[in-house]
């Protein structure tokens, strides 16, 4: 008989997230993803100066704040017409690039990896290892002391559970040389950005941190040892899991849901920009033999509340969308909305970005029999974050040779004071995902404000024709054999990186004005 | 044998036993006894003992409301002494949801345990929506009622950040989020803002408390003296371009680099907190030293009273200047 479980708090992610499922055979056969807390931010910002924006958005998320300063920075250079110098674009890049290193590399050890491995396994740890002795002696110090909290409680491991003492054990070490090297990479973003969480330094038009030579060598040193850390720690470390104990799960596909990927494509190489870490593109129903990608047309976006706690409306561009809060609606379950592509659910984030840009790395484990899932996912976000450490490299040979030209700028000053009116969109591939803001300016003040961000994509509740959002679709088939530990539920949903303060967003009053916006 | 002897062999075991750097932990711990104004050697001794009592480690609950986690994320950056060494060995975290390998109903039970033993530190982070509780639920409750529940028993509540302390931005949103000031009235409550909170204010915090027991003491509004005794703008290294008069117009202009911000709208002179001197990110920057104006986050009146954040003229930079004309910001020599 079908049986329905309820995970709530949904812990170790950004925000406030139930996640319900129904569980009949062994396996899951329906679920639900309900945001379960609101700010609402619109009435905030609309009536205020538009450069606040940048500001205030941020606090959307304290773990991936940048990602809105900077998209909502460049839906304000859209509206004002700002050009943002390319000194400024390179600054702009390299903190957005330290943002992804401490962001994924904190998301598989701190949020994820205690899913995967069984971490009392240490005690049978036989080896010299120094290190990896001390690490022994910390757990089962806590053992001894009946303390083991905040490892404990846990679901129990299970078939699936990294249970070598060996792995193990250097997982659980590679946990606390981690959390140093996140705290690192945050400290290489602060150089520019002024201090994080909430960086200071991106506004419309550019950025307000002028650079100094020693800043750049700073920078730069700090990126080496990150290098390191991710081409000698993070990557292998997935990689063993991926491919050694956790390869069944990944060749089951577990988590994999309505395989429909989209990327809005983001950071240009150089100030020519032709050429993107990220492309651009969209992938309906992937068949891995054969991927295609299509181009991405942003007129092609809706949003549905038919199941959210809003005021019920037809389903609309973002740009025509509001947020009135309806909490008695019948049917609805979240505070997130479910945006739609040409009517279909998307999944954003890395596992998209990498099968968009037919990543040869992805590619070859997919046709080595990994399907695109909860283990896919987290090998593609381990290999982008190699490939956007080494575009730090480029930006930063680049801004060496511009910071030390004369008339060198970071700022477009001209376009610095609100314009009377105007509207404008920014795009951004935040680590979670494909993010847009619009903004419509009035009177030199914020007529509306809207965000579609990377999480309302992935945990969209049911639209208009009843049709799953990813997380729920992905979950649908995950095996979970005992009810009372389904533990394989969390390891799907964290395999998103799920940021709920985000999904639950904003903003704004009505208008009809959609199609006028200007999308680059 | 002398006693310096003695802390610093003391000093030693702890260090190793913890895994840390030595000369980094005793830099901490220097530099933390500077700023508490306290004797080196007292303060030392005294953390050296709280460090070194693993076996009755406090227990802590932090709960997250109407919050972003950057709070939470802030704090992890700490390297001296490291996150991870004070969450594994120096306090046993219960309850953070961000944290925890608890998910569902694992965690209800270690929250209600923890809650009936009575005597832990109370963290939270986020505000308490006021318009309705439906807004902010966990675990199929009000979160209203969790840091009801939670505050009972505390031993010591700490609200951290602009959001948990006086609201902070869901304060002005239809919400109607308010800080523990408003949603635990009557009880005493360490408040730690900053938007996020500073990683260095809430570990010095819980390490002040680990070693006397005590609150630390507070200014009218709830704040450590030892963090928000002096203005920002009284310890800017731009001071004295806005005593000149000099103040920047065009970030482009590298003979601009360090003037003064407050044509752009800084919040510097009417902000209590030691951002200045502690800077952020264990020393790297802070927001007037990467061109970017102070925002006030340390004040009950962010973000609505700060806004707009950017502006050359706004009433309060005019209420600033004006000021400043009057000779106010003025040192006795």
């Amino acid at each position: 008989m079908a049986k329905k479980i309820t995970i709530d708090p949904m812990t170790r992610i950004e925000g406030h997230l139930k996640i319900e499922v129904e569980i009949d055979g062994g396996k899951v056969k329906d679920a639900w993803s309900s945001g379960t807390m609101a700010r609402g931010f619109e009435a905030l910002l609309t009536g205020r100066d538009p450069r606040d924006a940048s500001f205030v958005t941020s606090r959307f998320c304290g773990v991936c704040y940048s990602v809105h300063q900077i998209t909502s920075a460049r839906a304000l250079d859209a509206a004002f017409g700002a050009k943002v110098p390319w000194g400024g674009n390179l600054i702009r890049n390299l903190v957005m690039g330290a943002e992804y290193i401490y962001d994924h590399v904190l998301h598989f050890y701190q949020l994820s990896a205690l899913d995967y491995i069984d971490v009392m396994a240490i005690a049978n740890y036989k080896g010299k290892d120094k290190d990896l002795l001390s690490v022994k002696d910390k757990i089962v110090g806590l053992v001894k002391a009946k303390d083991t909290y905040p490892l404990t409680p846990r679901y129990e491991p299970d078939e699936f559970s990294v249970k070598d003492p060996n792995i193990v054990i250097s997982a659980v070490k590679h946990y606390i040389d981690a959390l140093k090297m996140h705290a690192k990479a945050r400290n290489m973003g602060a150089i520019w950005g002024g201090r994080t969480p909430h960086y200071q330094n991106i506004v419309v038009g550019g950025v307000t941190s002028y650079p100094d030579i020693n800043q750049w060598a700073r920078f730069r040193t700090m990126l080496d040892e990150q290098k390191k850390f991710i081409e000698e720690v993070y990557i292998p470390d997935v990689l063993a899991f991926g491919t050694g104990p956790l390869w069944k799960l990944a060749t089951m596909g577990v988590g994999g849901g309505h395989h429909n990927y989209l990327a809005y494509g983001d950071f240009p190489k150089d100030a020519e920009g032709k050429k993107l870490v990220f492309p651009s593109g969209v992938i309906m129903g992937l068949n891995p033999a054969d991927i295609k990608v299509g181009a991405f047309d942003p007129n092609k976006v809706t949003e549905s509340v038919k199941h959210s706690w809003y005021k019920e409306k037809k389903p609309v561009h973002p740009y025509d969308g509001e947020q009135v809060f309806d909490l008695d609606k019948k049917g609805a379950y979240s505070f997130v909305k479910a945006p739609r592509y040409d009517g279909k659910p998307m999944e954003v984030g890395p596992l998209a970005r990498m099968l968009v840009a037919k990543n040869p790395d992805v590619i070859g484990l997919v046709k080595k029999g990994a399907k695109p899932g909860a283990v896919a996912r987290h090998a593609a976000r381990a290999i982008e974050t190699k490939l956007i450490a080494d575009a730090c490299y480029g930006w930063l040979d680049q801004l060496l040779t511009e910071m030390t030209k004369p008339g060198f700028k970071i700022h477009d000053t001209e376009h610095w004071e609100p314009p009377e009116s105007g509207m404008g969109a920014g795009f951004h591939e935040a680590p979670r995902g494909a993010l847009g803001h619009w903004i419509k300016i009035k009177s030199k003040k914020i007529e509306n404000y809207q965000a579609v961000v990377p999480s309302t994509w992935n945990a969209s509740p049911r639209c208009e024709n009843g049709v799953r959002g990813q997380y729920e679709e992905s979950l649908v088939g995950a095996p979970v054999p005992n009810p009372e530990n389904p533990i394989n539920v969390v390891r799907v949903i964290r395999s998103f990186d799920p940021c709920l303060a985000c999904a639950v967003h904003i903003i704004d009053p009505n208008t009809n004005e959609i199609r006028k916006f200007i999308i680059e | 044998m002398k006693e310096e002897d003695i802390l610093s062999k003391k000093l030693v075991k702890v260090v190793e036993s913890h895994g840390i750097d030595r000369r980094d932990f005793l830099k901490y711990c220097a530099a933390t006894a500077a700023i508490l104004g306290l004797s080196e050697l007292e303060f030392t001794t005294k953390i050296a003992q709280a460090l070194e009592s693993t076996s009755k480690k406090p227990a802590v609950i932090w709960l997250e409301g109407q919050d972003c986690a950057g709070c939470t994320i802030s704090f992890t950056q700490i390297l001296y002494p490291p996150a991870a060494s004070i969450i594994l060995d120096k306090i046993s975290l219960r309850y953070h949801e961000t944290a925890m390998a608890a998910s569902g109903h694992l965690t209800e039970k270690v929250f209600q345990d923890t809650v009936k033993q009575g005597g832990y530190v109370l963290i939270v982070e986020g505000s308490v929506p006021s318009a309705d509780d439906r807004f902010c639920m966990v675990g199929g409750r009000p979160f209203r009622v969790l840091v009801e529940e939670a505050a009972k028993k505390a031993g010591a509540i700490i609200a951290v950040g602009a959001c948990a302390t006086y609201g902070g931005i869901p304060a002005a949103t239809p919400t109607k989020g308010i800080g523990l000031n408003k949603a635990l009235p009557g009880k005493t409550v360490i408040n730690l803002p900053t938007c996020p909170v500073h990683a260095d204010h809430l570990a010095g915090t819980i390490l002040y408390f680990l070693a006397t027991g005590k609150v630390p003491e507070l200014d009218k509004i709830g704040r450590p003296v030892m963090y928000y005794r002096e203005l920002i703008h009284d310890n800017c290294r731009r001071r004295a371009h806005f005593d000149a008069g000099e103040f920047l117009t065009d970030w482009n202009n590298p003979a601009q680099k360090d003037w003064c911000m407050l044509k752009k709208g800084c919040k510097g002179p009417m902000t209590n907190s030691d951002c200045p001197i502690r800077r952020w990110n264990n020393g790297i920057s802070f927001c007037i030293d990467c061109g970017a104006v102070c925002m006030g986050c340390a004040e009950p009146g962010f973000y609505a009273e700060m806004s707009p954040l950017y502006a050359a003229e706004s009433e309060i930079s005019k209420r600033i200047l004006a000021m400043r004309e009057a000779g106010l910001f003025k040192k006795e020599t």
